[in-house]
């Protein structure tokens, strides 16, 4: 749940990169550090072991003001996808606004991927959270390997999903950035209901979307 | 922002950002760097770091920053704006080092935290599937001790049941058979006497006729003792007769052991069919005494009630080595029936006595009795909510006591 600091005038979202070891994870976050350029952006925080394996997680912060004078942060986390990190995995994704699930489209990882959102379904329960109603984008990373599923399969497998589904290159760019704005427009109406962004703070969808990624407003092209 | 909430993505003051640096060595090295001294005062301008206010006026002011926002400022008099930039670069390295120590900790701490409760359920859960199996082990004989005695208090009384069942059935068809010829027996006994009768009435007339032919055939044939003799023989055959029919509805009594369901009975009254039936074996070895007191109806299984008295019967009649008695005693304390039966037999032997309820034990020779009289008759008063006392003297006698709760009968 989004975190609102009446005095600092400040509302923090935290949204969670998910997925099994290796998918990409902290790619996607070193990525959107290069992509957006939002009013303010931090560095990114990395707490890895020595072979570059996230030990417990990575945060990216990022920022907008509203025109209300408020200050809407955005930590962005990755969660450890290696299996015995389960308690770290539960306490980042604890109180998480939005989720984007990062699976690896290699044909190898099938079984990987099943088990690494499994273990997210559980863990959003045991969080406290609803699979329901949390916004939720699936990435499918890596299509630039070679051996990796169709984009025709995946679209067939996911069709009874609810949740978006992105095709992404995390290593070279692309998708990326399209993720992250997926997810953005599914939490926006949450927090909107919440926090009254769009009546208070004068932010409508766009302007919250562009405000995050830097665009310019009213020329998305 | 000096109080802050745990965890791992709390807001982090200052001051928090900076613990892992030691401010007396730092400040004179950044005094070197400035060519002043450095001040460092959180966002609402307390002192943290350095130089002691007051401050000069001409001192310059540099937003410190971290995870967006300003956390603090940089106050010092230096003039160099690239040397009072590094200087802030250096200030917000530490601090984002401080941050990143002070996330890792906390997410340590959260991670073992959540391990250890982790552990402590499982610990309970094993320490009770282990209190769960210590507990059978320590019962298992116990266990196994009573599931044998279920089997052979079950295999006993399916084996009576059975017993019981063809004794019934067989007594219950002899009964039915001979019901019919007794009927006329008798019947045919009394109209006979009524003959004898008539026959004795025409003697005086016959003897006195004169006729010295039929006289002389009369006293050959000595007709006159015929006609005493015959009368009691008459007698005694209609007492034979009426005792057959009294064991054959005696008989029919028992053959009702294999039902099951209770009925409301008078006890004595099964007391002394049970008499009725082994009287042909105990009248040879000894005298029955019957003191049979007043005895509330009883709800219960009369034919297996009848089937112990007539055990405990045979019993003490085998045990006459010469004639003796047999005492029946029935009558009420407090709210239990009970009911002695003593006899003038040989006793047990001490060395036996531990062993008489045991199943298949037996001082008679093979095949003369199953050993399981004793056993039955416990397990049936047992049912009923009673128990059975035996007390026994060698060469004066044995007595069995048997109680019987008064059930209340549902309205």
């Amino acid at each position: 749940m989004a975190e609102l600091d009446e005095s600092g005038r400040k509302l923090t979202i935290k949204l969670v990169y998910y997925g099994p070891a290796m998918s990409g994870k902290t790619t996607n976050l070193m990525r959107l550090h290069d992509l957006l350029s939002p009013d303010s952006k931090g560095e990114i925080m990395t707490l890895e072991t020595k072979n570059d394996r996230t030990l417990f997680f990575d945060l990216l912060p990022l920022g907008f003001h509203t025109t209300s004078g408020w200050l809407i942060k955005f930590k962005l986390y990755t969660v450890p996808g290696q299996v015995v990190h389960d308690a770290t995995r539960k306490a980042v994704l604890s109180r998480a606004d939005g989720v984007v699930f990062v699976a690896d489209s290699q044909r190898s990882q099938g079984i990987n991927n099943a088990e690494s959102f499994q273990n997210l379904e559980e863990n959003v329960r045991r969080v406290g959270l609803s699979f329901d109603t949390l916004p939720m984008v699936v990435q499918f990373n890596k299509r630039d390997l070679p051996d990796v599923l169709t984009e025709e399969e995946i679209r067939t497998r996911w069709s009874a999903a609810p949740w978006s589904l992105m095709m992404a290159s995390a290593l070279t760019g692309p998708g990326v950035r399209e993720t992250f704005v997926k997810l953005l427009e599914a939490v926006y109406p949450i927090l909107d209901k919440s926090f009254s962004l769009s009546e208070v703070h004068g932010t409508d969808a766009r302007t919250f979307i562009n405000a995050v990624t830097g665009e310019t407003l009213g020329n998305p092209g | 922002m000096e109080i802050r909430a745990r965890g791992y993505d709390s807001a982090l003051s200052l001051r928090e950002l900076l613990s892992g640096v030691v401010p007396d060595k730092l400040s004179p090295a950044l005094t070197v760097l400035l060519g002043a001294p450095p001040r460092v005062v959180s966002a609402n301008g307390s002192w943290v770091m350095g130089d002691t206010p007051p401050l000069a006026a001409n001192a310059r002011r540099m937003p410190l920053t971290h995870d967006l926002e300003t956390v603090g400022y940089l106050e010092t008099t230096a003039k160099d704006e690239a040397r009072v930039r590094a200087v802030t670069v250096i200030l917000e390295s530490f601090m984002r080092l401080g941050a990143r120590y002070f996330m890792a900790s906390e997410m340590h701490i959260e991670v073992v935290k959540s391990d250890y409760e982790e552990l402590q359920r499982k610990h309970a859960a094993l320490a009770e599937s282990e209190a769960r199996y210590r507990e059978l082990a320590e019962n298992l004989v116990e266990r196994v001790k009573e599931q044998v005695q279920t089997i052979e208090s079950a295999h006993r009384q399916l084996y009576q049941t059975e017993k019981l069942a063809s004794v019934g059935q067989l007594a219950a068809g002899v009964a039915h058979e001979i019901n019919n010829p007794i009927g006329f027996i008798r019947s045919n006994l009394g109209t006979a006497q009524s003959y004898v009768m008539k026959l004795q009435s025409v003697a005086e007339s016959i003897k006195s006729s004169g006729n010295a032919g039929l006289v002389s055939a009369w006293q050959t044939a000595d007709l006159d003792f015929v006609l005493e003799d015959f009368p009691s023989l008459l007698q005694e055959s209609l007492a034979g007769a009426n005792r057959v029919a009294r064991i054959v509805s005696d008989l029919k009594e028992f053959s009702t052991v294999d039902q099951i369901e209770d009925e409301m009975v008078n006890l004595n009254d099964n007391i002394r069919s049970a008499c009725n039936v082994a009287a042909h074996q105990i009248n040879d070895h000894a005298d029955l005494e019957l003191t049979l007191g007043e005895l509330p109806p009883l709800r219960c299984k009369a034919g297996h009630l009848s089937q112990v008295f007539l055990n405990l019967l045979l019993n003490a009649a085998q045990a006459m080595s010469k004639r003796g008695k047999i005492r029946i005693l029935s009558h009420v304390e407090k709210d239990r029936i009970v009911i002695l039966f003593s006899d003038t037999g040989c006793g047990i032997p001490p060395e036996v006595m531990p062993r008489i309820f045991d199943p298949f034990f037996t001082t008679h020779d093979v095949g003369s009795g199953t050993g399981l009289g004793l056993t039955v008759s416990r397990d049936i008063i047992i049912a009923h909510g009673g128990n059975i006392e035996v007390s026994s003297e060698p060469n004066v006698g044995t007595t069995f006591t048997i109680h019987l709760p008064i059930k209340r009968e549902n309205p």
